[in-house]
């Protein structure tokens, strides 16, 4: 018995590599690109979503032609939020799959790569939203698939200060973040700019990432008494402080980054949920824009059951504007060439997906617009368009 | 009272309630070592194994409570038998490196099964209890915190009296101590074992719904939970009942403590590491723990 | 082959190959690594890296907890140490890489040292519990002392020049890897003919009987650590130049929990195991990964369902290997081989 058991094995794993090994050459035709994608870590709910959209969107494409004729295909590894997994990945996208461009993911991961990318001439659209990716002098290739986190926390800034009407004294805020390199992207030029603009920064907490429960920081919080908090974590901890802090009798508003506040919140922190801020990056679920038809109709058909939820949107996004430059960039696209395709696009329109995005090569920032949404009866409600100027002081910050 | 004071009590409070979840988890521990001296590297695991099961039961099969909560602890059982009977029966007797692996193994194992069957979203856990704190004076309680307290401490006293006074207790506490002798007096000690592995699930499964209506969501994070069941039982001792709620207890309190006074100045994170360094401390001082069993060992 | 014992010099006796065709064979075996590079593709020579880095540290895991019995899970606390160490000094202090990683590799001896003092007074599980202590600890120190190793953000670092070549691809870090990964093989496999290393097992059979025949367990259980964690501090550094950024991710609990089913599915107390796990460890990941993109192309979902698997992969492997053949690949490889030698007979 152990020795069918043993000899299996040997043979399981042989069948498994030449399997592997038997991938038939790709189709000439096909453009590569590289796909970085979370299922197993930290960011895996978000991830899902994200890899369908990337896999559907680029079904979608393959079946409307391609670009300039030629398929797409995506060369994905999954790579559980652990950026040494996303460095030798990167290092077999562009080595032995030679890929033309690549969808990344995460923070910690995007900022690792920053100088690999640069000297390969590899352009990279992001799922982070890093301040530090924003300025093409230092990283010419980074695109951040959305607007930064620097210019989110400079909205609600702005936000708190605009709404503040007793004049006795200055408004308090908070920030409340994770402990790595997504968390702490913006936290630096927060800091500044509420200087600048007057706004008091009394509390700074750190939510770990084995976030047990946040009882002692919001409690340190309290003893502050912040009226506003800013939130920049993963999108697992915000139910998390929100129903800790309304356990804890807290006053503070909050406002969520465009990551850690979803259709999903409301129904994760019910009763905790009322009364907080968001700013939203993409549209929700269901929301009467030009793509969402085309989105909605492609998700039924192919995961009807599972969640509807915004990163799906996300992977759509990324994905098309890829295509958009590869196809911009002529029929024989280098990664320089798709570069700057990419910064030659101009209030491109994204369906209806987000504001419209430009990207120039003086400024990797694709909008400064967002909304800002409110929580109220367990939606998400709209409250109203927000924008901050793109002042280039903030850029790679 | 003063804002300092109640500051602190809101810590206290907070850490105590926390840690009779920590105890709970770690009575699941005791309890397997106890009973076989087996250590088991993946009390997280089974902490989510729980959290899973129930949320799938009660939200995604929509079962009725009365009938979700005792399935979700049926399924437990059964995943104790396996655990106990598929991987660790072949193990008796090998050095304590390859048990230690063996339990990493599972535990990965277990995890990857989760992940395939329900994915690796954040699930909304039902509201098992209301949510509206009551006050204690100032201090607001939530009620969460204060059933998941009397749960452990309920659990806690029926273990002890269990192991003291009942006849399955004994032969467990017989079987701990030495293996052979139990047998020759007709104790059963594969079946004990198996006993002791499946009274670790339910315990640890009890902790994963209690966990995940405290959280109000489920996701693989519960895990990382199963961790701070080391320094617990090393305070309170690797095969004591009692110990395991002192224990429990003492760290929830210290981290929480360590939370709101320490944080603000080394900026953040010392939370999570305070238990261990009062683990280290505690192992200088007294290497088997602070009520734990002092090892004879024979040349 | 030989057939019985029959030496008649010391030198005979101290000799490591007895007959010529063990050297033959470890030098073309050498000659044939040093060929590597020309022909293998980056991806593959990527994976050989990571082979060689994890060799060095699952032999210096092995010499712990498979030779000493000392149980460790601190191991990954140890590799963080060398790898930001090298990477500081690399970078920082602007020392070339041959300074650097001796440096490094000391300096977590030093640190081994200390976390081998809980040693002297604990066995067993509490030893265990208490190197998970020290990685905790070791994690934290590393993620919030930011002034010197950047924090979360992750430490880059400058390649090593030899003579004014930057060494910054795959195919030129291997010649360095396996510079390294020679000696510490040959190393670790001398240093059991030596005394040091006899007291180190008698110190994991019986460690009270061998303190009566006076073997100082104070000087060896923390020589054991101290060995252990250089060759632990080696490969951190080498890890640091391969990928060139250090981050706290690199270094959690599951890498120490990778390295201990190294030697365990490779066999403890065994240098050959050591390296058989490592290649297995390594490789296993890119197995899945391979017939996760080829099952891709025919049925797109399995890549959700694949990225579990590893998991469950993982987990029974590491089952399987310790039910049935708890002494590991090392043995099977025995097997094998007196299988090959004994045969037509039995035994």
């Amino acid at each position: 018995m152990r020795r069918v058991l043993f000899s299996l094995v040997p043979i399981v794993t042989l069948s498994m590599l030449t399997l592997g090994l038997c991938v038939g050459p790709a189709d000439a035709q096909t453009i590569k690109i590289g796909n970085l994608v979370d299922l197993t870590g930290p960011t895996s709910d978000q991830g899902k979503d994200i890899a369908q959209g990337r896999n559907d969107a680029t079904q979608y494409i393959n079946e409307k032609g391609g670009v300039n004729g030629r398929k797409l295909e995506l060369v994905s590894v999954e790579y559980g939020f652990q950026p040494p997994r996303a460095v030798a990945a990167y290092k077999k996208f562009v080595q032995d799959d030679k890929v033309l461009l690549v969808l990344g993911y995460g923070t910690p991961d995007t900022e690792a790569l920053r100088p690999f990318i640069t000297k390969d001439k590899v352009p990279y659209i992001s799922g982070s939203y890093s301040g530090h990716l924003t300025d093409p002098k230092q990283t010419p290739y980074n695109f951040p698939g959305g607007i930064d986190y620097t210019s989110q926390i400079r909205i609600f800034l702005n936000w708190v200060k605009e709404g503040w009407k007793d004049t006795s004294r200055k408004p308090k805020v908070a920030f409340i973040f994770a402990d790595n390199a997504y968390g702490r992207a913006p936290i630096e030029s927060g800091r500044a700019y509420a200087k600048e603009i007057g706004v008091d920064l009394v509390d700074e907490e750190v939510i770990p990432t084995t976030l047990t429960d946040a009882t002692s920081q919001l409690l340190t919080m309290k003893t502050k008494d912040p009226d506003f908090a800013y939130v920049n974590t993963n999108t697992q901890w915000v139910p998390v402080v929100l129903k800790d802090s309304l356990k804890l009798g807290l006053r503070t508003k909050y406002v969520i980054n465009n990551y850690g506040i979803d259709e999903r919140t409301p129904g994760l922190a019910r009763e905790a949920a009322e009364g907080v801020y968001g700013i939203q990056d993409v549209a929700y679920w269901g929301e009467n824009v030009p793509g969402m038809k085309t989105l909605m109709e492609w998700h039924q058909k192919h995961h009807p059951n599972d969640t509807h939820a915004s990163p799906y949107m996300r992977g759509w996004l990324w994905t098309l504007m890829a295509a958009e430059a590869i196809k911009r960039a002529g029929p024989n696209p280098t990664g320089e060439g798709v570069k700057n395709a990419l910064e030659s696009l101009r209030e491109w329109d994204t369906w209806g997906i987000t504001p419209p995005f430009t990207y120039t090569n003086e400024d990797h920032r694709p909008t400064n617009r967002a909304r800002f949404v409110l929580i109220k009866d367990g939606k998400v409600t709209f409250v109203r368009e927000v924008s901050v100027e793109r002042d280039m002081k903030w850029i790679g910050k | 009272m003063t804002e300092q004071v109640v500051f602190l009590l809101q810590l206290i409070i907070a850490g105590v309630a926390v840690g009779a979840v920590y105890s709970l988890m770690a009575l699941g521990f005791v309890l397997i070592y106890k009973a076989s001296t087996v250590v088991n590297f993946g009390p997280g695991e089974l902490v989510l194994f729980g959290a899973y099961v129930a949320w799938a039961t009660i939200l995604s099969m929509k079962l009725p409570l009365t009938v979700a909560l005792p399935l979700t602890l049926v399924v437990a059982i059964l995943l104790g038998l396996v655990i106990e009977r598929g991987v660790l029966r072949p193990l008796i007797g090998e050095p304590i490196i390859s048990v230690i692996m063996v339990t990493f193994g599972f535990a990965s194992v277990v995890r990857g099964v989760l992940n395939m069957s329900w994915g690796s979203d954040t699930r909304p856990f039902p509201a098992l209890f209301a949510n509206e704190p009551f006050r204690l004076g100032p201090i607001p309680i939530s009620p969460v915190h204060l059933w998941s307290f009397v749960t452990v401490m309920l659990l806690l006293f029926a273990f002890s009296l269990f192991f003291k006074f009942s006849l399955l207790g004994t032969a467990m506490r017989a079987t701990a101590d030495n293996q052979q002798v139990a047998q020759s007096l007709g104790v059963s000690v594969k079946g004990i074992f198996a006993l002791s592995w499946c009274i670790a699930t339910v315990v640890s499964a009890l902790g994963g719904i209690i966990l995940g209506s405290v959280r109000g969501g489920v996701d693989f994070s519960l895990a990382d939970y199963g961790l701070k069941v080391f320094p617990v039982v090393i305070l309170g001792g690797l095969d004591s009942v009692a110990g395991v709620l002192v224990g429990g207890v003492l760290i929830g309190v210290l981290e929480n403590l360590s939370g709101g006074y320490l944080d603000p100045i080394f900026g953040g994170g010392v939370k999570e590491v305070a238990p261990f360094v009062v683990l280290v401390l505690i192992l200088m001082i007294r290497p088997y723990g602070l009520f734990g069993r002092v090892d004879v060992e024979r040349v | 082959m030989q057939c019985g014992d029959f030496r008649v010099s010391y030198a005979a006796d101290e000799r490591i190959f007895e007959t010529r065709l063990p050297v033959i064979g470890v030098v073309g075996l050498l000659a044939v690594l040093a060929c590597v590079p020309y022909f293998a593709g980056t991806y593959w020579l990527d994976v050989l890296n990571r082979i060689g880095i994890a060799i060095i540290g699952a032999i210096g895991l092995n010499i712990l907890i498979g030779f000493t019995g000392q149980i460790s899970i601190g191991h990954a606390a140890f590799l963080a140490v060398g790898a930001y160490g090298t990477a500081i000094l690399g970078t920082k202090a602007g020392l070339p890489f041959w300074l650097a990683i001796p440096l490094a590799a000391v300096l977590t001896s030093l640190f081994g040292l200390v976390f081998g003092v809980p040693s002297l007074r604990l066995k067993g599980l509490y030893l265990a519990i208490a190197t998970l202590a020290a990685h905790f600890i070791t994690t934290y120190g590393v993620i919030h002392w930011e002034s010197m190793t950047n924090g979360v953000l992750g430490f880059n670092v400058t390649p090593p020049k030899v003579f004014g070549l930057a060494i910054d691809s795959d195919e030129r870090v291997f010649y360095l890897i396996y510079a390294l990964v020679v000696p510490a093989v040959f190393f670790a496999k001398n240093l059991f003919r030596t005394r040091v290393g006899r007291a180190f097992i008698a110190v994991r059979d019986r460690d009270v009987a061998a303190s009566v025949i006076g073997v100082s367990l104070y000087r060896y259980k923390l020589l054991a650590f101290v060995i252990s964690s250089f060759y632990a501090g080696v490969a951190g550094g080498l890890m640091a130049y391969h990928s060139r950024i250090v981050f706290p991710d690199a270094f959690s609990l599951l890498v120490a929990i990778d390295y201990l089913a190294m030697i365990i599915i490779g066999g403890l107390g065994s240098i050959l195991g050591s390296i058989y796990g490592a290649v297995f460890m390594t490789l296993l990941p890119e197995v899945l990964k391979l017939s996760a993109t080829s099952l891709t192309g025919v049925y797109p979902n399995a890549f959700g369902l694949i990225a579990s698997a590893r998991d469950i992969v993982f987990g029974l492997a590491i089952i399987f290997f310790l039910m049935y053949e708890p002494a590991g690949l090392a043995r099977i490889w025995e097997r094998l081989r007196s299988y090959w030698k004994l045969w037509p007979y039995a035994y």
